[in-house]
């Protein structure tokens, strides 16, 4: 008997046999790329920090795919508060003990302008693309420009595009008795407010005392048009939804302060106007109890973060489930038509530090939560991310509400708003320029100060602790914060 | 109604309103580590849960709040046991043979007169120097900054206020110096050692400046953890509350065993 | 008279204690204090620079919110320690007073002092909540409006007070029942005789029979209350405004938001400074009080 393998193979076989193996390999690697490719490390450890609790809890969740790419994950969790301090220790003392870093990107001018994290342009290119591409392109700009990238290079992928949004009471906007007593009122149709201005005439007339009747119903306690984020600590963002869509920025070209123009104080003086149709404990709102205000169903709108709409339509949380709508955070007029610019507070980037052992492993990580399962996490309740990807928005099959037109809506909403985002201030030093500012605003909410004094005693903090950083530093990080602000579209 | 019973009648009335003033919030605190997620910032306030939920307990023990039991154990034991056993000879040195005359007392008092936030910064610094970051050692020796001194003024006065004669009397008879401070000062200076213990013990324990920054992911004190479950957008109110139960327990059962050595010093004070 | 032997002993029971102190605390604030004659700031490019006494001079005479801070952090101290001296004595006695059931009661009222300050502040916030709070609820079932706590100006810091004092009258009635258990009896017995009671009882027998070791804990309740911050940075965050930020608060802004340790050690040893002389001046006049 002839073994089948002496036997030479005809030449016609042969190049069958190569064209069928190149067709299988070809084949598999197709195959495998369906699958979201996974690259193989040789048994890393990478350990990420960052706020503990829910943000964190999709390592959890893709826990299996990271063990398949040979990486254990480490977590060291800090609290919310606390992220900065305990980030800013590690690099200060150049401990390199974290290999991914999971922030707020109002830090990446200081963590980046310092040298504390790694570019990441270079890994990005690295191939395959399905492996290390992050798809930035279809991040919207103002994150992407001003969030993500610092000098011009891309220090940090996006995570959470947390953004403001206005959520109403679709029902009493839509109450027939309401609506013409509106229209009888103030000679226009009741509509979710467009500016500043209608905001408070809705909110006007939504304030009601107890007794009074709202869309048919007697009132068993005093109804309140809004509530505002009073507390200590992210007021500041509030007033942002007013000053910024009236072209408001923080500093003009020489650095000098703009907090305190009269556009500023005009905008101010909107947020404290507002508080009279507000809860009267409204100054110890925070994002608990503002969020509590209105799926209590004790206001009648409210301007939130965008995760809030994910909870609006869960029945556990909410009583007002299926009667939320989602709008566009009210903008400013000028120049006859309406801007809006809606802030973007708080947010997470994540980053690799410099002085990690771990980049390329750490960057992956990074680039998986970022895209591969990032659809997911972001409708899920199990997580606090929200979206910020363009196929976040175009996919809808993953976020759980009662109703299709919700969702929709709250899509639509929440594409809108980032589409007109505003920044939080990301350079050097904007902790502190933020609290100086928080503490103005959060003034003239108390009336210790009126809002012209609370924002003029602001900016000469400002112009100290510009001084005190060294205000040539100070300058050129505003410069590049400004040009990625233009390449964002945030100015004219 | 005789003066007697009014007076005992207002005086079990006052204890009771206290021990209700004080025991309110635990209350508070026990009923809202059975409520559901959607029973917290309701009107009006869920007094009662409508059902026992008691899910809260272990998902905050699952969410790390076990291992910060144990590591807050550790280190508060550790601590007290230090505080205690360093402490005791100092006081008794201070005060009864007054060592450093006034100035060491006072200087060890005012090291808890500076604000921890002033020196974390390069005690971290240091600590990242030796390695002692994110270990219990670290913990334990950052502790020792306002327990030692805190033990060693409360064992100070008690010893002070104990009468000589005692000792004297020993003395006479040929006691040696340590032989005194084992046998009779120790004995009879127990309910300071017993406050000692107990709130060292409760400092360590429930720390929460040194233990947020100089620990990581091999050491996570309790309060930490605690802290962690109050996220940016989630504020977990059940296992926040149901992890306070469990951090207090040991320190309660701490304090009810201790509590019968306070008392115990005084009947040997007729030992002659 | 000391003999040699015994000073040497005296000096070896202290030497342990001394020593790890002195490891522990000699670098961090001598580091401290040096830096707090510079200008360093972490995180800024800008170079290290020597500048004397600036910060002190500049904290002192225009630092407005270090100065209100600190006008409010002695507020809080000297409501805080009469309060809580008074409760706790109040509690000692009538739990000196009864026999049985006192274990009970006492670590029944002990509970509160046992909890971490985290903790409390954040039932506290959940407690204090005027819309959706127990306590106003309270309030409202009696007929009373409830204030609105820590959503005020005019209340913010009183409800840090009430907290604390919540907090840590325990721990004083503790001490206070110890120090008034340790009352030699014969001492007690003899006054009782010669007539005493009441007033003069408390004011020549109690007092300064307890006051060595109830100082104590005074005396620590005094520098803790200087040192507020756990419960501000869980309720408050200083707000509404400023109406809340004490000292050690404002320092924790200083040295671990803007990273500024020049300027928050300055803060610290000012503050040093200022409890020292009061620590100081509280034990001299304790000490007129023993002496009878």
């Amino acid at each position: 008997m002839v073994d089948p393998d002496e036997l030479p193979t005809p030449p016609r076989m042969n190049k069958l046999f190569y064209h069928l193996t190149a067709l299988l390999g070809a084949g598999a690697l197709t195959l495998s790329s369906a699958f979201g490719e996974l690259p193989k490390f040789n048994n890393v450890t990478v350990t990420v920090v960052g706020d503990a609790g829910q943000n964190m809890e999709s390592l959890n969740k893709y826990a299996d795919d990271f063990t398949k790419a040979g990486i254990t994950i480490k977590q060291v969790g800090a609290t919310f508060t606390g992220l900065y301090d305990k980030l800013k220790t590690d690099f200060v003392a150049g401990s390199g003990d974290y290999d991914m870093v999971i922030f707020y990107p109002s830090y990446i001018g200081d963590f980046a302008g310092n040298g504390y994290l790694e570019p990441l342009d270079d890994l990005m290119k690295k191939t395959p693309a399905s492996v290390w591409n992050p798809k930035l392109d279809e991040v919207e700009p103002p994150y992407r420009e001003v969030y993500c990238k610092w000098g011009g290079k891309v220090y940090a992928l996006p995570y959470d595009g947390d953004v403001l949004e206005l959520y109403y009471r679709k029902d009493f906007f839509e109450d027939p008795a309401e609506k013409a007593a509106f229209k009888q009122k103030y000679n226009r149709d009741l509509v979710p407010p467009a500016t500043w201005k209608d905001w408070l005439q809705v909110a006007e007339f939504f304030t009601r005392k107890q007794g009074e009747t709202l869309a048919g119903k007697k009132l068993e306690r005093p109804y309140y048009g809004t509530a505002e984020y009073g507390a200590r600590g992210f007021s500041y963002g509030w007033f942002l939804s007013r000053f910024a869509s009236s072209g408001g920025i923080y500093f003009d070209e020489n650095m000098d302060p703009m907090i305190n123009t009269p556009a500023a104080v005009e905008a101010l003086q909107n947020m404290v106007d507002s508080l009279k149709f507000c809860p009267p404990d409204v100054l110890s709102y925070g994002y608990e109890e503002l969020k509590n205000a209105f799926l209590n169903g004790d206001v009648a709108m409210v301007v939130q973060w965008s995760d809030v709409g994910k909870k609006t339509a869960d029945p556990q949380l909410s009583k007002v489930v299926g009667k939320v709508g989602f709008a566009l955070v009210p903008g400013t007029e000028v120049n006859g038509s309406v801007q809006h610019r809606t802030p973007m507070p708080v947010g997470r980037v994540l980053a690799v530090p410099a002085t990690s052992k771990n980049k390329e492993a750490a960057y992956w990580v990074a680039k998986y939560l970022s895209l591969d399962e990032s659809p997911i996490t972001v409708a899920a309740n199990w997580s606090g991310q929200d979206p910020y990807r363009v196929s976040h928005f175009t996919d809808a099959s993953h976020y759980k509400f009662s109703d299709d037109a919700s969702r929709k809506d709250y899509l639509a909403a929440t594409e809108a708003n980032l589409k007109n985002g505003f920044p939080d201030l990301n350079i050097p030093g904007a902790a502190q320029y933020i609290d100086a500012l928080d503490l103005a605003v959060n003034k003239a909410l108390s009336g210790e100060a009126d809002p012209k004094t609370a924002l003029d005693g602001a900016a000469e903090d400002w112009k100290g602790i510009t001084e005190r950083l060294g205000a040539d530093n100070q300058k050129k990080f505003w410069k590049e914060a400004l040009s990625s602000y233009r390449s964002a579209g945030l100015l004219q | 109604m005789s003066k007697r019973v009014i007076l005992n009648f207002l005086k079990w009335g006052a204890l009771i309103v206290f021990v209700v003033l004080f025991l309110f919030p635990f209350f508070w605190i026990v009923s809202s580590s059975l409520k559901a997620r959607g029973e917290f910032f309701t009107r009006p306030p869920v007094w009662f849960p409508a059902h026992v939920d008691w899910s809260n307990y272990p998902d905050s023990l699952r969410r790390g709040a076990l291992k910060g039991l144990t590591d807050s154990f550790i280190i508060a034991f550790s601590s007290m046991v230090i505080s205690l056993s360093l402490g005791a000879p100092a006081a008794y040195a201070i005060a009864r043979f007054q060592v450093g005359r006034e100035n060491l007392p006072f200087w060890i008092l005012s090291i808890r007169m500076f604000p921890p936030i002033a020196t974390i910064l390069p005690l971290f610094v240091i600590f990242r120097f030796v390695g002692l970051v994110d270990s219990y050692a670290g913990l334990v020796l950052s502790y020792t900054v306002f327990n030692l001194p805190f033990a060693i003024w409360i064992l100070k006065g008690f010893i002070e206020d104990l009468p000589r004669e005692i000792e004297e009397a020993a003395k006479v008879d040929g006691a040696k110096p340590f032989q005194i401070f084992r046998m009779i000062v120790i004995p009879l200076a127990a309910p300071g050692l017993v406050v000692a213990a107990l709130f060292t013990f409760i400092f360590a324990w429930n720390d929460f400046a040194y233990a947020v920054i100089f620990s990581g992911s091999k050491v996570t004190p309790l309060p930490v953890v605690i802290a962690q479950f109050a996220g940016g957008h989630e504020i977990l109110w059940g296992q926040i509350s149901a992890a306070a139960i469990v951090a207090i327990a040991p320190a309660l059962f701490i304090a009810i065993f201790l509590q019968k050595y306070l008392t115990r010093g005084l009947t040997m004070g007729a030992v002659k | 008279m000391l003999g040699t032997e015994e000073k040497r002993f005296a000096r070896l029971m202290v030497t342990p204690a001394v020593g790890l102190l002195f490891l522990v605390t000699i670098a961090p604030l001598l580091f401290s204090l040096g830096v707090s004659f510079t200008n360093l700031q972490f995180g800024s490019p800008q170079p290290m620079r020597w500048s004397g006494l600036d910060n002190y001079v500049n904290l002192i005479t225009r630092d407005t919110r270090f100065l209100s801070a600190l006008w409010r952090t002695i507020e809080l101290v000297v409501a805080g320690v009469l309060t809580q001296t008074v409760l706790g004595y109040v509690i000692a006695s009538l739990l000196f007073r009864i026999r049985r059931g006192r274990t009970i009661l006492l670590s029944a009222i002990l509970i509160p002092s046992v909890i971490s300050q985290v903790v409390a502040g954040w039932q506290g916030r959940m407690i204090f909540n005027a819309s959706y709070g127990p306590l106003n609820d309270i309030l409202a079932r009696c007929g009373v409006k409830g204030p609105a706590w820590l959503a005020s100006q005019q209340t913010a810091l009183p409800t840090i007070f009430l907290t604390d004092t919540w907090q840590w009258t325990p721990f004083l009635a503790l001490i206070i029942l110890a120090a008034l258990q340790s009352m030699p009896q014969d001492i007690v017995e003899a006054a009782r005789l010669d007539g005493a009671s009441g007033w003069s009882m408390f004011r020549f027998v109690t007092v300064p029979l307890i006051l060595p070791v109830a100082a104590i804990g005074i005396l620590l309740r005094g520098v803790d209350l200087f040192k507020t911050f756990d419960l501000v940075y869980i309720l408050t965050q200083g707000g509404p405004g400023n109406s809340s930020e004490t000292l050690t608060y404002f320092t924790y802004v200083q040295g671990f938001k803007f990273f500024n340790p020049s300027y928050a050690s300055a803060m610290s040893f000012i503050q040093l400074i200022l409890v020292t002389i009061a620590a100081k001046m509280f034990l001299s006049f304790v000490r007129r009080q023993r002496s009878f």
